[in-house]
């Protein structure tokens, strides 16, 4: 009963909810389609065999582009994964005190000065420095 | 009131934010020529209609005819829908940003929002990381090295720049106590954030220079090193899809200042919608002038601020608003 | 069945249309692709039962930073596809799977063919965010902040690995780097 109920609110095209953002998503892929296929549609398509070589400065280039390739920085990208992670808990918590009290402030302080600690390990343990003369 | 007339109330809703997101976007680059014309003492486009006013629609019709090259051994599907995925994303972040207050019409509410989701702000963060797949994507099926290499710096940049920017925004969540944009603005009643959160600003307003992708942090495509970067191999209309995801993201970055820092629609004298559009350009104004004015950053030198200014900062900034929150 | 029902079991169709697919692609760029879009299906599940706020950050941890993390490494890796693998090699990366999903089956069956009594229909909830967020930091305040130590262990973990990974792979393709 309750959950026949709610849907039909929800399907209120007045309420700013859910729904309107569905329907504002569709009409964007809509309007997304239409644009490709316009383009699809009205262009001349003459192939030939030079345009169709990747642009490298007029040199022909060599192999395929997707090579094995050094990112020296995917360690960075774990640290993001982590700072992620902690940055979710800070929302919940900063999104739930409208009226702060010590404990609570205390409670998040604690959490974020372990991770900052960790961010200050991370850094002096040369975590994000990759580079080859890395700016100081 | 009928529910025919919510859905075309609704469209109506969609259709104006749509065409004001797009006419916005088309007229900045336009505005961009003029102003960096004027910063390098040059008249700008100044040849389609008077001052110019004719031109991002000759350049709309132009991209509209060109050809669609697909380069050789390019990854058919994803080179395709990639820029029509940087281009979603931004537009659908405009869903959640509240234009004005809500309106009443014969006794009927009609919110200026098209959703006012209860995770807004949350989903603005969301579809700003979802938007680097477009980027990583159409410069990885290029299959150009150039766009790899651009692909590769963009990923690398989000990395970065999404933290503090998401950290910056804690204690303007921490001041209204609700991620929906509208209760930001309606928390913003009294005086606009900026004035007890400068640091805030500050750090939001840096990051939000990396996310747009443009001078000082325009790695990613930096047309000197990289030809255009991620956008190298694209032509036509997908190449416009790329700026117009690049130019809609500008209008997007200089809403989101306006809401969380500026008040939002609140000001005296004007229609609240007015207000609203003033302080939506402001950012992108300063945008434009940065790119007149500063060199390019190395994007290892980006990692760096973000890492070992920005975040640190961002952090502080928490605790120290926690502690006068609480005090 | 209702809306809901319908929306719930569509959104559920597309999740394990899309794992699947994300599991059997050759070319691991496509199975990242397909592996976003199930991610994306489930924040949309997520938010049909009633949570917002895990919603997003389901978009926002996993499609966000642990998919990018991939990205590099697909991008570091230059993974080969995997079509020179021998019978052997075959057996091994299909085993485990293949005798999960059979144990999730029969727990899954086992569940459906239970009698009447013992299923319950949990009640429809609806957590806003500031509800979820006073609820985890009143109860499971000491849990929190055990999460931050955790958080520093995989850090360090993290940087150990990676830093001695990139020793090894220092001496082993000298030259090849800093072209980033």
């Amino acid at each position: 009963m309750e959950i026949t109920q709610s849907a039909a609110s929800a399907l209120n095209f007045w309420e700013p909810g859910a729904l309107s953002l569905a329907v504002y998503g569709a009409l964007l892929v809509a309007v997304m389609g239409v644009i490709l296929f316009l383009s699809a549609w009205l262009n001349p398509t003459k192939k030939s065999p030079n345009k169709d070589i990747p642009y490298e400065c007029g040199i022909t280039p060599t192999g395929q582009a997707r090579f094995q390739y050094p990112t020296p920085f995917y360690l960075v990208a774990a640290f993001f994964l982590i700072f992620d992670v902690e940055a979710v808990y800070v929302f919940t918590w900063a999104v739930s005190f409208t009226r702060l009290t010590w404990t609570g402030w205390l409670q998040i302080s604690f959490f974020i000065a372990v991770l900052f600690l960790s961010l200050v390990y991370v850094w002096r343990k040369g975590g994000l420095e990759w580079s080859a003369n890395p700016m100081r | 009131m009928s529910m025919t007339m919510g859905i075309v109330v609704l469209f109506v809703k969609m259709l104006a934010v749509l065409a004001v997101l797009l006419g916005m976007a088309a007229y900045m680059v336009l505005l961009e020529r003029k102003l960096l014309g004027w910063f390098q003492l040059r008249p700008g486009p100044n040849r389609v209609g008077p001052f110019g006013l004719l031109q991002p629609i000759a350049d709309g019709l132009k991209m509209l005819l060109k050809e669609d090259i697909i380069p050789r051994d390019a990854e058919r599907l994803l080179f395709l829908i990639a820029p029509a995925l940087l281009a979603l994303t931004t537009l659908l972040a405009f869903a959640v940003v509240p234009f004005g207050p809500d309106l009443v019409i014969g006794g009927q509410v009609i919110p200026q929002v098209i959703s006012d989701l209860n995770v807004g702000l949350l989903m603005i963060m969301a579809l700003s990381s979802i938007g680097v797949y477009g980027v990583a994507l159409g410069g990885w099926a290029s299959n150009s090295k150039f766009s790899l290499l651009g692909a590769i710096r963009g990923a690398a940049m989000m990395i970065s720049y999404e933290l503090p920017l998401s950290l910056a925004l804690v204690p303007v969540v921490m001041l209204s106590g609700s991620f929906s944009l509208t209760d930001i603005v309606n928390a913003q009643q009294g005086y606009p954030f900026i004035l007890v959160q400068p640091l805030a600003f500050a750090l939001f307003f840096v990051s939000a220079m990396a996310e747009s992708k443009r001078v000082p942090f325009d790695m990613p495509e930096a047309e000197n090193e990289l030809m255009a970067g991620f956008h190298t191999e694209y032509s036509g209309m997908r190449f416009a899809l790329f700026f117009v995801g690049e130019y809609v993201n500008m209008v997007l970055l200089g809403a989101l200042t306006a809401v969380f820092f500026l008040g939002g629609w609140h000001g005296p004298f004007l229609p609240p919608i007015v207000w609203f559009l003033i302080k939506i350009m402001i950012t992108p104004f300063f945008l434009i002038w940065t790119r007149a004015s500063l060199p390019r950053l190395r994007y290892d030198q980006l990692m760096h601020l973000c890492w070992k200014v920005l975040t640190p900062l961002a952090l502080l900034n928490i605790i120290v608003t926690g502690a006068f929150m609480a005090g | 069945m209702t809306l809901y029902g319908a929306i719930f079991y569509l959104l559920a169709a597309i999740i394990l249309a899309a794992t699947a697919l994300a599991l059997t692609r050759r070319a691991l760029m496509h199975a990242v692709v397909y592996l976003v879009n199930a991610f994306f299906a489930t924040a949309m599940l997520f938010y049909l039962l009633g949570a917002p706020l895990p919603a997003a950050f389901e978009v926002i941890i996993y499609a966000g930073a642990i998919m990018v993390l991939f990205l590099f490494i697909i991008m570091l890796m230059g993974v080969k596809d995997g079509r020179d693998m021998d019978a052997k090699k075959a057996l091994a990366v299909w085993l485990p799977p293949v005798f999960l999903g059979a144990a999730t089956l029969a727990a899954g069956w086992v569940l459906i063919t239970a009698p009447a009594g013992a299923k319950e229909a949990l009640p429809m909830a609806r957590a806003t965010p500031a509800e979820l967020g006073r609820f985890v930091f009143d109860r499971y305040w000491l849990g929190v902040e055990a999460v931050s130590f955790l958080l520093f262990a995989g850090l360090a973990g993290a940087l150990f690995l990676g830093k001695s990974g990139d020793e090894a792979g220092k001496t082993a393709k000298d030259g090849q780097g800093g072209a980033a």
